[in-house]
């Protein structure tokens, strides 16, 4: 039998802090973290809400301690939460045994591509930008900045990126190619994004509702999150201590439509179904669901529907976080694992923010304060436009 | 054994299935026409292929001329078919386009329909649902085409229960468009036309290379 896959390492940074504590903090305190638009430059700016970092690019330069002109913000965060996370898992990338770096993004540079974009076409001046403007350029930096790695790639599935980042990872080290690895996945905020998102009809222009009745879209958001995940002989080898365990994971395609999940969230069924089949656990020992819900109307109805298909009259206590963070994209399936660990780690559900009225069809009700209570098993779902869906099963350590 | 059973090229305006051309367009048609011409060849009746953007169609396409050579699709539960695609530029051809649509105030025209591609993975969501595929999936952006990186992933996903996987390389870029899918397949497939070469980076190198 392969070996158990263990987190001992969280990072992040997003709209709800610069660092894990930071992001505890104001998930403890039900503060969510979007706001008006102060840092993105859009011709949005007055018209939606975003989950901004706070912090300028000059900022985030200078605490990456970075000043390469070509570096972008979506660099700057990985490497900061990718350095949280190795830092925190107390792993040494010196000891000889095998690293990887597996990180996930969709929109990569284009924050700064998008900046020189027609200049571009002009003259050569900010060419080097064009250099970092590749989805595999901020997983290249995150390894570099931590130094002594041994393998590096980069994943891009839409939002259910990290899952599957985190997923590749787990495998490697089941497999035995690798001993530890950095996941996760990183999204800055961009014009890019902005307009897509809104020519595609989902954007809420007050705060996200999700799993409300009522709930008229998504606010985006913008964030980094990796994790350390180890095998067991790594961890004992260097005497570490576990955070959580990684015990179940799945993905699948909901083969339905481009940006729409299917309405009975049949691909979401399938994903938790086999996550649990992979875990040996039943329906019944899952303790809490951090659901996917983004808000949009498709969505959560689609994400209800698989949650009663697989929990029947039993669904598990449950809540989305994005009402914190916004949704970040690339970055939210690992943005909600390390959520989800800290859950496990506190006994504590986060609330969903923003509900008022459950959907008539399900009405299925989330958490909406802040509920202490044990926690063993949490499941934590990201589902992505072109049909890939994924689901993660967290245990306490 | 796990098997390579079919494979397609397509570059320069060529389509090379199991080191045989198959189909070819002049060098001077645009890989617009020539992906039209390519399914004309075909007979397929898919209306939504004309929706696609380039790295879409070359994907469709490949995989359509690869999938002939074999009974993967029926011989294999659907939810056991794994999708694993790459490439360098993650989706630019078209993030291109949706740039030029919004970078310009005065020439402001952004289309839900040209952003829907602005992602890789859109390539496996079209081929999934044009097949009904639902089982695993996974894009990913590397620097050139990475015979063991895909040689890993069909490992890793053999040995988590898949019985199929449609894999490749696929990117549209001007004048350098390029798609190479491989079809393997854990048991042996009934289909005579299918080939039968190991599952490793060398066959795979070597197929790669051969056009």
């Amino acid at each position: 039998m392969s070996q158990k896959v263990y987190i001992t390492g969280l990072g992040m940074i997003s709209a709800i802090g610069n660092n894990v504590p930071e992001c505890f903090l104001s998930l403890s305190q039900s503060k969510t973290g979007i706001g008006k638009i102060q840092y993105l430059t859009t011709r949005y700016k007055d018209e939606f809400l975003a989950g901004e970092i706070k912090l300028s690019n000059a900022e985030l330069a200078d605490l990456v301690g970075d000043q390469n002109p070509a570096l972008n913000r979506n660099s700057y965060i990985a490497m900061l939460a990718a350095k949280e996370a190795v830092l925190n898992s107390g792993i040494d990338t010196k000891d000889g045994l095998r690293t990887g770096v597996i990180s996930s993004t969709t929109v990569a540079g284009m924050s700064k591509t998008e900046l020189y974009y027609k200049d571009l076409f002009k003259n050569d001046e900010h060419l080097d930008v064009l250099d970092t403007h590749d989805c595999g350029d901020s997983t290249e930096r995150i390894a570099d900045y931590i130094g002594n790695v041994d393998y590096v790639t980069t994943i891009s599935t839409a939002c259910s990126s990290a899952a599957n980042a985190i997923m590749l990872g787990c495998r490697m080290i089941k497999h035995g190619h690798l001993d530890r690895v950095v996941v996760g996945g990183v999204d800055a905020l961009s014009k890019f994004t902005f307009n897509g998102f809104n020519t595609l009809m989902i954007l809420d222009r007050e705060w996200c509702r999700p799993f409300d009745e009522n709930r008229k879209g998504l606010n985006l958001g913008e964030g980094a999150a990796f994790v350390v995940i180890e095998g067991e002989n790594a961890l004992n080898h260097r005497k570490g201590k576990a955070l959580a365990e990684l015990i179940g994971y799945a993905n699948t395609n909901d083969a339905y439509h481009l940006t729409a999940s299917s309405p009975e969230g049949f691909g979401a069924t399938l994903a938790i179904q086999q996550a649990l089949a992979l875990s040996g656990l039943k329906p019944t020992d899952i303790d809490y669901i951090n659901m996917h819900g983004t808000g949009t109307p498709n969505n959560d109805l689609s994400e209800s529907k698989a949650t009663v298909a697989v929990f029947g009259n039993q669904v598990p206590k449950f809540s989305s976080t994005k009402a914190f963070t916004g949704h970040t994209l690339a970055a939210a399936a690992s943005i909600e694992a390390v959520i989800s660990v800290l859950s496990l780690q506190n006994s504590m559900i986060f609330p969903n923010l923003n509900f008022n009225t459950p959907i008539a069809e399900t009405g299925l009700i989330p958490e909406t304060t802040l509920v202490h209570t044990p926690l063993n098993v949490i499941l934590s779902n990201s589902f992505g436009f072109g049909g890939n869906c994924s689901s993660l099963l967290f245990k306490k350590a | 054994m796990n098997a390579i059973t079919s494979y397609a090229h397509i570059k320069h305006n060529t389509v090379t299935v199991n080191g045989t051309v198959v189909f070819k367009s002049a060098s001077s048609v645009s890989i617009h026409e020539f992906l039209l011409e390519s399914y004309k060849f075909l007979a397929m009746n898919y209306p939504k292929f004309h929706k696609m953007d380039v790295q879409c169609k070359l994907a469709i396409i490949a995989t359509e001329f690869a999938l002939r050579e074999t009974a993967l699709l029926t011989e294999n539960d659907l939810a056991k078919i794994a999708i694993v695609f790459s490439n360098h530029a993650s989706s630019l051809d078209t993030d291109k386009a949706y740039q030029n649509s919004i970078s310009d105030k005065s020439n402001y025209f952004p289309s839900p329909a040209i952003f829907v591609y602005t992602l890789p993975n859109i390539t496996i969501g079209e081929l999934a649902i044009r097949h009904k595929i639902t089982g695993e999936n996974a894009f990913f952006v590397c620097e050139k085409f990475d015979p063991a990186l895909l040689i890993n992933y069909c490992e890793s996903l053999y040995l988590n229960g898949i019985d199929a996987v449609i894999a490749g390389w696929v990117e549209a870029e001007t004048n350098n468009d390029e798609a190479f899918i491989f079809l393997s397949e854990s048991q042996r497939n009934t289909n005579k036309n299918a080939i039968f070469k190991p599952l490793n980076q060398t066959t795979l190198t070597e197929l790669y290379n051969l056009t």
